[in-house]
């Protein structure tokens, strides 16, 4: 029998489909509770989706997560790893690392957009790693894998017409991570003129939130590394009890064991595949002429600042050294590190952040440092020294004095002595 | 100005078939709204090639203008003769745009490069097909609008399948009753969502996903094996780059098709399973088929039967073993001057020879080696790995791997 087809037959199903698509992106969802092991999951993942999304971060932080904001530090999870320590000795607050390889300041600045309400009146960690300060600072590959479009459409819907708005639109502009001639990016360009946005544009902005908040509600909890396996493995490792001396002297012997194949105390696997052969050879004197000096990422650093100014947040910055042994080869200059540390700190105390870390004298102390530039076994327990009482223990309410002075090419170019 | 790319994003899908909907419903109606095709097709050339690509729109409207006086030529002084020196002439001056673009990166004239847009290997395939069709005498006649909806037609534009258009133009002159047309449709969906399949699932997971990891891992044992780089990273990038090309633009060719179906015209497919091939005779008439067709119908046979004429080569197996390697050469050189592609073509061409001289020893020895299952499985694994080595030759990431 020969069936006629019908166009109801034909272009029917695709009808039916679009519209469920759109139903399910459009209609709001109620908010699901994630189960506390997909948290926990998340919060050392360092997946690129956790960070960009919205639902899993928010969700985490309402339920005794604490952030952990920093680079490719983060992803050194051994046994004396913050959120190691915070599992293995029951403490009061978890840690949920943002952050990976190639997450700067500005990166940094609107990945938190939606989480602002999170952040207001709560304490948080932010790991500070000279080597951001780069002649170019924040690079616009990196950023274009961590560019969230939930968080930009966010912060588009309540940007003002002040210098820091006006600021951070231009950065991104420069980013090019959002096409210059879609409604989003018009949106940015009015933003980084002081215009404000036409009621298209919010109208526009506010249904593809909408979308995103969908998207992110139903795919956040999907592909996300799951290394909570390491996390146990680690976590066996610790004594029962917390005790400083034995964990230190257990951190510096398993240090001792994982970097026996080199000369710098870097770990024998990463030294294995990365550096080994020809590559050592060839970074010998290599870093001399590098300079965080002067750097356009002060002045994104800037942007964070004033964001944890205006939610209210008080923050402990760590500052980590570099491997001094490493430096050395490197010749990496000691005069220039120093000179960018004083002018990281003075950005953040001149201001009023005044809960700073300066770890940048401790690059020769043995173990301290996983390997060239990244924290590892003894720095990480350093950091619990001061992390856990920071968090635990009720601190003063911070007083920021924001200066747009930081905001200056002036300042981005200026050499603190 | 805006600028859309070619089946980008949703977006361009939406906007495609949504602009494309007056013309869908004609046709259900059995009616062909020409101008109104000829003016969609207009304005998609200019967002494709407008904007920040103005130059590469330039560059189009020279190319179309010069391909249209050398068709246009040529079809008139064949009505009254046909000497081979023209016929040669011809070809040769529709193909110097196509050959200085691809000489330009070599070349130290690098103004030759603004010769340059999206698509302009095909749209030379397509007329160098028209003249050979014209020389034939299988087109009598082509008049110019019908040339140019034929070389110019959207979907189709930047990256074929190349149609030929004979089979173009009976589909462009007869309307389909609904039934058909509803097929059409139907068949057009169908390709569609394969191809959202193939290009933005399979082609994102093996390109954008797992591509530069394996890539990263390749390059870190770069020394490995002797200095020569071969690890199992290296073999892994092989899979993966070849699952991407093939995901990629088989998805494309995807879309084409099925846009094609949405206005009415069967464009031929690209693909058939190639990797189910069970040699590389077969792999060739399954991958890329509208190229390998054409390079068949107007490199391969041309030559063929120039030489056979001629009498250059007396052994029929040699004549078809030195076209082998002209065809698969010539497609080399198509797709850039470079080792890689170069070495790529003479790969499948002493692949194919070496095949044909299997396929005769079996015909020769029918009792040697039985058909079944298993050797039939066999053969597919080996033309699949064959094929999968030599897409990493054509990736160009032994270039990177070992010169860079």
């Amino acid at each position: 029998m020969k069936q006629h087809r019908t166009l109801w037959g034909t272009v029917g199903p695709v009808i039916v489909a679009i519209a469920a698509i759109l139903l399910l992106l459009i209609l709001p969802h109620k908010h699901t509770a994630y189960r506390s092991v997909e948290l926990q999951k998340a919060s050392i993942s360092l997946s690129t989706n956790v960070f960009k999304g919205e639902s899993m971060k928010t969700h985490a932080l309402d339920h005794g997560y604490v952030p952990f904001f920093g680079s490719s530090e983060l992803a050194r999870l051994d046994l004396m790893h913050p959120s190691v320590l915070a599992e293995k000795y029951h403490r009061s607050y978890k840690p949920f690392l943002l952050g990976k390889a190639g997450t700067q300041s500005l990166t940094h600045y609107f990945a938190m957009q939606d989480m602002t309400k999170q952040l207001r009146n709560k304490k948080a960690v932010f790991i500070i790693s000279p080597q951001w300060f780069t002649k170019v600072g924040q690079l616009k590959a990196a950023f274009s894998i961590y560019y969230s479009p939930l968080a930009t459409a966010q912060w588009l819907l309540k940007a003002h017409n002040n210098f820091v708005d006006r600021y951070a639109a231009k950065r991104l502009l420069t980013m090019q991570a959002v096409p210059a001639t879609s409604i989003m990016g018009q949106a940015i360009e009015a933003v980084a003129h002081g215009h404000h946005l036409t009621h298209a544009q919010r109208v526009y902005l506010q249904l593809r939130l909408r979308t995103l908040h969908s998207e992110d509600k139903l795919f956040a909890g999907l592909g996300i590394q799951n290394k909570l396996s390491r996390l146990k493995k680690d976590k066996k490792k610790l004594p029962k009890r917390y005790a400083f001396n034995r964990l230190d002297h257990l951190a510096g012997r398993i240090g001792r064991r994982s970097t026996t194949s080199n000369p710098f105390q870097i770990d024998n696997y990463l030294y294995r595949s990365r550096l080994k052969g020809k590559r050592i050879k060839a970074m010998k004197n290599k870093q001399v002429k590098l300079d965080y000096r002067r750097s356009p990422e002060y002045a994104d650093f800037e942007l964070i600042l004033n964001q944890f100014a205006q939610s209210h947040t008080n923050v402990l910055f760590i500052m980590p050294p570099i491997n001094a042994k490493w430096a050395k080869y490197t010749g990496l200059s000691m005069r220039m590190l120093k000179q960018t540390n004083r002018k990281i700190k003075q950005q953040l105390t001149r201001q009023g952040f005044n809960n700073v870390l300066d770890l940048t004298q401790a690059g020769n102390v043995n173990y301290f440092m996983q390997d060239t530039i990244h924290l590892g076994w003894r720095g990480w327990l350093a950091i619990d020294q001061v992390v856990r009482p920071f968090i635990e223990r009720q601190q003063k309410s911070p007083h920021y004095h924001m200066k747009q002075m930081y905001f200056s090419k002036k300042w981005q170019q200026k050499i603190v002595k | 100005m805006i600028n859309l790319q070619p089946y980008a994003n949703p977006v361009y899908f939406v906007l495609l078939i949504a602009t494309l909907m007056p013309a869908m419903i004609g046709l259900y109606f059995g009616k062909r709204f020409k101008a109104y095709e000829a003016a969609w097709t207009f304005v998609f050339l200019v967002v494709t090639f407008g904007g920040e690509k103005w130059h590469q729109g330039v560059a189009l409207i020279g190319y179309v203008l010069f391909q249209l006086l050398l068709v246009y030529g040529y079809q008139r002084y064949r009505q009254h003769r046909n000497q081979t020196s023209i016929f040669v002439t011809m070809v040769s001056l529709s193909i110097v745009p196509l050959v200085a673009v691809k000489l330009a990166p070599v070349l130290p004239i690098s103004q030759l490069s603004f010769f340059g847009f999206l698509g302009i290997s095909y749209l030379t395939f397509k007329t160098v097909q028209v003249l050979m069709e014209l020389r034939d005498g299988t087109i009598k006649t082509i008049r110019s609008r019908d040339y140019l909806r034929f070389l110019l037609f959207f979907p189709t534009v930047s990256s074929g399948p190349i149609d030929r258009f004979r089979r173009f133009q009976t589909d462009e002159q007869q309307v389909p009753d609904r039934e058909t047309y509803l097929g059409l449709v139907e068949t057009g969906i169908h390709h569609l969502f394969k191809g959202f399949v193939y290009k933005y699932m399979l082609g994102y997971l093996f390109g954008t996903l797992l591509l530069p990891q394996v890539a990263h891992a390749a390059m870190l044992c770069r020394h490995a094996f002797f200095g020569t780089g071969l690890s199992v990273p290296l073999i892994l990038y092989m899979y993966v780059y070849s699952m991407y090309l093939f995901f990629d633009f088989a998805g494309y060719s995807l879309f084409a098709v099925g846009i094609s179906h949405f206005m009415g015209i069967k464009t031929p497919e690209n693909f058939r399973s190639p990797f189910a091939a069970h040699n590389i005779k077969e792999f060739w008439n399954r991958w890329h088929m509208s190229l390998s067709f054409w390079f068949r119908d107007f490199v391969f046979m041309r030559f063929t039967f120039y030489v056979m004429k001629k009498r250059l080569i007396k052994n029929r197996i040699r004549i078809s073993q030195v076209a082998y390697l002209v065809n698969f050469l010539v497609m080399g050189f198509w797709h850039g001057v470079t080792w890689y592609y170069i070495t790529y073509g003479l790969f499948h061409a002493v692949a194919i020879i070496l095949n044909d001289y299997w396929l005769r020893f079996k015909k020769a020895h029918p009792n040697f080696i039985s058909h079944n299952a298993v050797t039939e499985s066999i053969s597919i694994f080996i033309t699949f790995n064959t094929v999968c080595f030599s897409f990493l030759i054509f990736s160009g990431f032994l270039n990177t791997l070992w010169f860079k």
